[in-house]
């Protein structure tokens, strides 16, 4: 006969709201070193199923271990990564059962992100799976059943769920996002188009990377000190980027080759509403795409009345950041609600399971004891053997007895799934 | 049979009609994918309908404006079809859709009796000419919708709304389908006036040149052109865009209605 064994599902960790980021990297595990770390934890002694999941804002070790008492891990995290538990224990959360699924769905969904909604998170959750399966710490094989395959195939499926049926990942929520989405909006693809990059300064940088990304080809420098224009244009060089350096002198002469401009020399205004006009009519009247970080600003704000030309200063920008950011928050909210059905689906689907294993069993045990009583008597019968029709009538007696004894224990576990989501069970 | 097709396409093209407004306005996905196989199940219906109306009762020409107005209908759908196909963008199906349903309605519950005064023997080339010129008016009207889209576009990229929400395809996208659909229109304005004149030539006669219809539709395609030639070589877009392909657009208004004035263009008796 088998052996039940209870397994409880735990969750360890720490994220970028628990911990500071000196105690995050010394936890990081590299994604090279994910394999051998997921191996250690599963070899932990009571740990039946392990997954680590190691980013840069969280580091959470998921595990399905015997018995119900709460492991702490920390000898692992001592042994592996070296750490005094004290340096961890402070920052640690801990969640079982109902709780850790929740918090899976809801990491998985990117609502427990740092900038929520992003699209990173459910990628590296399906690396570190794979991992764990490829090293054996999730069980793929029909023999043992697994309680986290299921587990983390649901947070896929609710992750999904999430995106299409909110608008969480929509909306940018960064300057240089922002910068890039509006560039799209205007220009479609961003195939074949040129920037200028007027003055140097780290976001100016940032948003035309973030333009590069997103398939513009040539980028253009220009900066008073021209040797510094050049360094800029090196370090953005790629094999399909071409970059070039325009001389400050003939900034004007020259802009009209680039469709999206972004300055940052805060040295007063580069770009007067003439010198716009004049940049208009050399461009055809094709778009321009100012994009103005400087402060004060390099661009004459009026130049956005010009039919063709789109000025966005550093205030435009956050400001639609700061918009996308609270339309994120409130998509979340009904994001959270996909997660509390999501999380009490599958509670109740768990659960059940395990009752239709544990009613099996039951009659397993009956029908057993059954047999084995019937075989007692007909050993003390041999030497008066029944007739068919006695032997028949004790057959039915005792199922039916059997039937009638096992029938309130079987009541109690065909009601339980609504009630009991706390422990997992599973047959061995 | 052919009007029960042209009721199911109405119907359908009601459906997609409505569908697209959420699609479109709201970045539904699920009402996309309402809109899309509805409008091509219109299309494909109406397609079905026109050619069993046409082929039965004028050796495939469309004689009286019920039938005019129900192929002008099947190509603002198709149009509407390429776009989505072209562009992925269902934001015209705002414009074309609804219009396209409109166009059908009265065919579909009130079809036309008129017949043929007397019989044609270049039908053939006739249906040529009458598909080429209503593709074209198809084109231009497809043209000032994108031109007014930009318009929109590009209110709000000035106003600097959050461009999350925003429906409309990129500027520089709308600007091509405006300038493409001119550059399309043309050839098919062009080979359908020629068509039209070599017909009316061999049949009634150089009289035909003096025909009100004719003498503006001479007029219209020289509007077309001069359009073309100031969009693409001043790169004129926005309001003075707009302005522009309105101005053509009322030219064709005109031609269309020269109609009752044209002895040339009277193929039937009510």
């Amino acid at each position: 006969m088998s052996e039940r064994i209870e397994s409880t599902l735990f969750l360890v960790g720490v994220n970028h709201t628990t911990a500071p980021i000196d105690v995050r990297e010394r936890l990081a595990i590299p994604v090279s070193r994910l394999a051998d770390a997921t191996r250690t934890l599963v070899h932990q002694p009571g740990v039946r199923e392990a997954m680590i999941l190691s980013t840069c804002n969280r580091v959470e070790l998921l595990t399905v271990y015997d018995g119900v008492d709460t492991p702490t891990f920390l000898r692992f995290l001592h042994d592996y990564l070296n750490l005094a538990p004290a340096a961890v224990e402070p920052h640690l959360y801990q969640f079982r059962e109902r709780e850790a699924v929740r918090h899976l769905f809801r990491v998985a969904s990117s609502l427990d992100s740092m900038v929520v909604g992003e699209p990173q998170i459910l990628g590296q959750v399906k690396e570190s799976y794979t991992i764990a399966r490829e090293v054996g710490a999730i069980s793929s094989t029909e023999s043992v059943r697994s309680v986290l395959d299921p587990l983390l195939q649901r947070a896929f499926s609710v992750a999904k769920k999430v995106r299409t049926e909110t608008q969480i990942g929509s909306s940018t929520v960064s300057i240089a996002s922002v910068a890039a989405e509006l560039a799209r909006k205007i220009f479609g693809s961003l195939s074949g188009k040129t920037i200028l990059l007027v003055g140097a300064g780290k976001m100016s940088d940032l948003a035309a990377r973030h333009l590069i990304q997103q398939g513009a080809t040539t980028l253009l420098v220009s900066n008073r000190t021209e040797a510094r224009a050049e360094k800029i244009a090196d370090s953005l060089r790629t094999p399909t980027i071409t970059t070039g350096v325009i001389p400050f002198a003939q900034l004007h002469e020259q802009s009209h080759r680039a469709d999206i401009v972004i300055t940052s020399t805060g040295s007063g205004q580069i770009f007067s509403a003439e010198q716009a006009r004049t940049l208009l009519q050399r461009r055809r009247n094709k778009p321009v795409f100012f994009i103005d970080i400087a402060v004060p600003r390099d661009v004459a704000p009026e130049i956005n009345k010009l039919e063709g030309c789109f000025v966005y200063d550093i205030d435009d920008l956050q400001q639609i950041a700061a918009q996308n950011q609270a339309s994120r928050s409130r998509e979340a909210e009904a994001a959270e609600t996909i997660i509390t059905e999501e999380v009490a689906r599958y509670n109740a689907r768990t659960t059940e399971a395990s009752n239709v294993d544990a009613i099996r069993q039951l009659h397993q045990s009956a029908e057993a004891l059954r047999q084995q009583e019937l075989a007692r008597t007909a050993s003390r019968l041999a030497s008066e053997p029944l007739s068919p029709a006695q032997q028949a009538a004790i057959e039915a007696l005792t199922k039916s007895l059997t039937a009638k004894l096992i029938h309130s224990q079987l009541s109690n576990l065909r009601e339980a799934p609504r009630s009991s989501d706390d422990i997992v069970k599973r047959d061995e | 049979m052919s009007l029960l097709w042209l009721r199911l396409a109405v119907i359908l093209y009601g459906i997609a009609a409505l569908a697209v407004l959420p699609a479109a306005l709201y970045n539904r996905p699920r009402w996309r994918h309402l809109a899309m196989p509805a409008a091509l199940g219109g299309a494909f219906f109406h397609f079905v309908s026109l050619a069993e109306t046409l082929a039965a009762a004028h050796h495939a020409l469309p004689v009286d404006t019920h039938e005019t107005l129900s192929l002008l209908g099947l190509i603002l759908a198709a149009a509407f079809l390429l776009l989505a196909a072209r562009y992925k963008t269902v934001s015209f199906g705002i414009f074309l859709l609804p219009i396209a349903a409109l166009l059908t309605l009265v065919p579909a519950f009130r079809p036309g009796h008129e017949l043929l005064t007397y019989p044609f023997i270049r039908t053939g080339w006739l249906m040529l000419h009458i598909a080429l010129l209503l593709i074209a008016y198809a084109a231009l009207f497809l043209s000032l919708i994108a031109s007014l889209l930009y318009l929109v576009q590009e209110r709000r990229l000035k106003n600097k709304t959050a461009p999350r929400r925003s429906w409309l395809p990129p500027l520089e996208t709308i600007d091509q389908i405006a300038l493409k659909s001119l550059l399309f229109g043309l050839p098919c304005m062009t080979a359908g006036l020629l068509i039209g004149s070599v017909v009316a030539l061999d049949t009634i006669g150089p009289s035909f040149f003096a025909d009100p219809k004719v003498l503006l539709s001479v007029a219209m395609w020289i509007a077309y052109i001069a359009m073309i030639f100031i969009r693409r070589h001043s790169g004129l877009r926005g309001r003075r865009a707009v302005y522009l392909s309105g101005f053509v657009f009322l030219v064709v208004l005109a031609v269309w209605s020269a109609n009752q004035l044209s002895a040339v263009h009277r193929f039937t008796t009510p």
